[in-house]
């Protein structure tokens, strides 16, 4: 047969699209011609399929080949379409029957020896994939761990063209990937009984996993303020099927599922450097459009330490997605929306040289140095987040102190309870987390008990705090009332919650 | 204008404000004469300064220095007049002579130097200004910088409970220095004072605001230090005011705070006093005779 078709997978962002891919072999002078607006590696993918037929001791047609990928107007990016290529041609010159190919997806790269190599994307891909009534899908053996993640589509892996040459023309498979039974819990090395000392900042910590607020650390350096956000995703709840898959799927785009393990619930930890830029913090790319730091982040922590050192427009960009919850990223080729929902943590140092703080006598910096330093934060983003803290370095007897302070373990488990009881109130509303009540809710249903109220009308009246200042710091009272088990904020409660914005003292 | 008073004006365009020997000079000779003996060259070679400063006030254009002053609306004293304020001759070197702008009178009222970092925290902007505020409710004026932080808060206190306050800048009178101070200085034009020793448009250099804290120390009574930190120009005010015999006070901070280190470090060494209410900063610098007016 001269004309064949094999279906494929192609990724925008998270969500796929069927493609079909047509081979049609004609006399003419030998020629190879690929449509469908691919991408470099796409177009590279003639030599690795040449090499790989004929490197698996297939024959090569001589003839006028053309590859049509459809619908023609999707961009097509990356390599896996190697794979379905080349089992098209076999089909087309007759090495492999049309029939055995339907029902089946393949993805994969081809090595130029007709080896399978790793490919990116496949979890989201199967997942998509399934939606589509195929009875199997065809991947590469190093993708193995991704595709036990997916129950709604049977996947047989290969390691080379011709084992799965070999599969569709005897139904016989190197080694058959069967769904795991759940997805187990990895131990994470870290927990929060190794920090020492630090009872605010444990306390502000708890707190934001409660409600899910953004958290600011000042400090100078070496106090803690990166031991502490490393060990948020040790308290807050372990990723449910759904989450756990949509995280794996962002990662599997990425290409750093491996990076992360493959069956982990933990919620992502990202901490991108801050000399990044705002492309690998939003997502983007000129083809494939790659999700950045804050959608790797999606469900868990994005951690950005020395956050004024941060190119401004870097941080600026967060403002959009922490509205949101997504992002929408606009290229020539497409649009590609990617979930960023993401627990938002900063930390800073008080001063460009960091020792301002304590007696601050070794700080070299200027007073407008000072005074710049933290004002590059301010603004637009810092209205985003609630708690701002300081984090001093934890003295000589709590180093030395041999009582272990409270480990993650107990800490998750009263964020959960937590948890449950904002659920609980929230049943009847559009939101979930203490964090987005709106201010409008927050001054009618959602209030304070009276004594609390008074006290911050009182702090109001004396302009010592603003109107967004007192909206935020209801939030965070109702996150304490719910650690601490109050049907509705005290007065303790609200004054507590006072007391983790106290780091506003720095942004004069 | 007097022979005296454009001499010293001439001197004031030409030599920065604090030098001990020109003002021994002007002090022993009187200002007309060391201005002739700086065109005659008479300094050259006793003075390294000499040359450049003759080289200037050569270039020296009163008339137009007079318009400007108008064109700002500024007035230009020197230590013969009425509203000289005399308490300034208690410095080893005292200003030429001031550029005023706004209610000259505040300058005969009894008065209190209020000083601090420019990054206070929220509690010592809260203290610069209730301690300013209590100070013109019980008649004194406040005198300061114009900076941000403690200096802005302290005018702020005073404007606020309608007492009168004198911003000492170290700058030209016409100029907004720092520049994000514009309300305060908008403010201070309509109730205060106004008060520099170098001509308009000279610009704001760092060392200019360390000659000018002698001024806000000589000029009250007593120089309140709220937050400091351990370097801070505050100190220098403390320091030119305590060598003068004015009274130095500082409120006590949190060791953990970097704005309170220069503070207990004074009270530590004993060079200023504890204060911790308007009361006790009364006690310290009440005299017999504002008991008797008070009373």
């Amino acid at each position: 047969m001269a004309l064949s078709r094999i279906r494929t997978i192609a990724l925008m962002g998270l969500e796929g699209h069927l493609v079909d891919v047509e081979v049609n072999i004609s006399e003419g002078l030998p020629s190879y011609t690929l449509l469908g607006l691919p991408d470099t590696a796409l177009s590279e993918s003639r030599e690795r399929v040449r090499s790989a037929l004929v490197n698996s001791g297939y024959t090569w047609p001589n003839r006028r080949v053309t590859v049509s990928l459809s619908p023609a107007w999707l961009p097509k990016k990356g390599s896996h379409f190697d794979l379905p290529i080349a089992i098209a041609l076999l089909v087309a010159t007759g090495e492999v029957s049309q029939d055995v190919c339907e029902n089946k997806i393949f993805l994969g790269e081809l090595g130029l020896d007709g080896s399978l190599r790793f490919i990116r994307g496949v979890l989201p891909s199967l997942l998509s994939a399934g939606k589509h009534s195929f009875s199997c899908a065809i991947i590469p053996q190093s993708n193995s761990d991704e595709s036990a993640l997916v129950r709604s589509i049977k996947s047989v892996t290969g390691s080379s063209l011709s084992s799965v040459v070999g599969f569709l023309l005897t139904g016989e498979q190197e080694s058959e990937s069967s769904p795991s039974s759940s997805i187990s819990t990895n131990t994470n090395p870290l927990n929060l009984s190794d920090v020492a000392g630090q009872s605010l900042a444990r306390e502000a910590l708890e707190i934001a996993a409660i409600g899910s607020h953004h958290l600011l650390f000042i400090g100078p350096p070496g106090a803690g303020k990166t031991m502490l956000a490393e060990r948020i995703p040790t308290i807050l709840p372990q990723l449910d099927n759904e989450r756990a898959l949509q995280v794996n799927a962002i990662h599997s785009v990425a290409g750093v599922l491996h990076e992360r393990g493959v069956l982990s619930t933990v919620p992502p930890f990202i901490a991108p450097h801050h000399t990044t830029t705002a492309t690998a913090m939003i997502g983007g790319g000129a083809h494939l459009v790659r999700p950045g730091a804050i959608s790797l982040a999606h469900q868990g922590v994005l951690f950005i330490d020395e956050a004024p050192e941060c190119n401004p427009g870097v941080l600026d960009a967060l403002r959009q997605p922490l509205e949101s919850g997504e992002v929408t990223i606009s290229r020539a080729a497409g649009t590609t929306i990617y979930p960023a929902k993401f627990l938002l943590v900063l930390a800073a140092n008080p001063c460009p040289c960091g020792r301002y703080s304590g007696k601050g006598r070794g700080c070299t910096c200027s007073s407008m140095q000072i005074r710049r330093y933290l004002q590059k934060l301010s603004g637009p983003l810092l209205d985003r987040v609630d708690i701002r803290t300081f984090v001093e370095a934890p003295t000589r007897a709590e180093l030395v102190s041999e009582n272990l302070a409270e480990t993650s373990e107990v800490v998750r488990r009263r964020v959960i309870a937590a948890r449950n009881a904002a659920q609980e109130r929230f049943k009847d509303c559009p939101w979930n987390m203490n964090s987005e009540i709106p201010p409008k809710e927050l001054r009618v249903r959602f209030k304070a008990e009276k004594s609390g109220m008074t006290f911050l009308h009182n702090e109001l009246e004396s302009e010592r705090l603003s109107a967004r200042g007192f909206h935020k710091i209801l939030r965070l009272a109702w996150s304490i009332a719910d650690k601490r088990g109050h049907f509705i904020p005290s007065r303790e409660d609200v004054e507590a919650a006072y007391r983790l914005r106290e780091g506003k003292e720095l942004f004069r | 204008m007097t022979e005296e008073r454009a001499a010293r004006l001439s001197l004031l365009a030409c030599i920065e404000g604090g030098s001990h020997f020109w003002t021994k000079e002007v002090r022993e000779y009187g200002a007309p004469y060391v201005v002739e003996r700086l065109l005659d060259g008479f300094y050259g070679g006793k003075k390294n300064s000499a040359d450049k400063i003759t080289e200037h006030l050569r270039q020296v254009n009163i008339e137009k220095i007079i318009e400007s002053f108008e064109k700002s609306r500024a007035i230009f004293i020197t230590p013969d007049m009425h509203e000289w304020p005399s308490q300034l001759n208690d410095l080893v070197a005292p200003p030429f002579g001031l550029i005023l702008r706004g209610e000259v009178g505040l300058l005969r009222n009894r008065s209190l130097s209020v000083v601090g970092s420019r990054n206070p925290t929220s509690q010592g902007v809260r203290h610069a200004s209730e301690f300013s505020a209590g100070f013109a409710d019980l008649d004194w004026v406040v005198v300061s910088g114009g900076a941000f932080g403690i200096d802005t808060a302290a005018h702020n206190g005073a404007l606020a409970a309608e007492g009168g306050s004198i911003a000492v800048l170290g700058s030209g009178i016409d100029a907004i220095y720092p520049s994000g101070n514009e309300r305060l200085f908008r403010a201070l034009e309509e109730h205060g004072l106004f008060v520099s020793e170098v001509l308009p448009h000279v610009s704001a250099q760092p060392h200019r605001f360390l000659i000018r804290n002698r001024i806000i120390a000589a000029l009250s009574r007593g120089t309140l230090v709220v937050e400091a930190a351990y370097r801070s120009g505050s100190l220098r005010t403390a320091r030119e005011a305590s060598e003068i015999f004015r009274v130095v006070m500082a409120i006590p901070g949190s060791i953990s705070s970097p704005t309170s280190e220069g503070c207990n470090r004074l009270i530590a060494q004993h060079e200023a006093e504890l204060v911790t209410s308007v009361g006790d900063v009364m006690e310290l610098v009440m005299s017999l005779d504002d008991a008797r007016m008070d009373a």
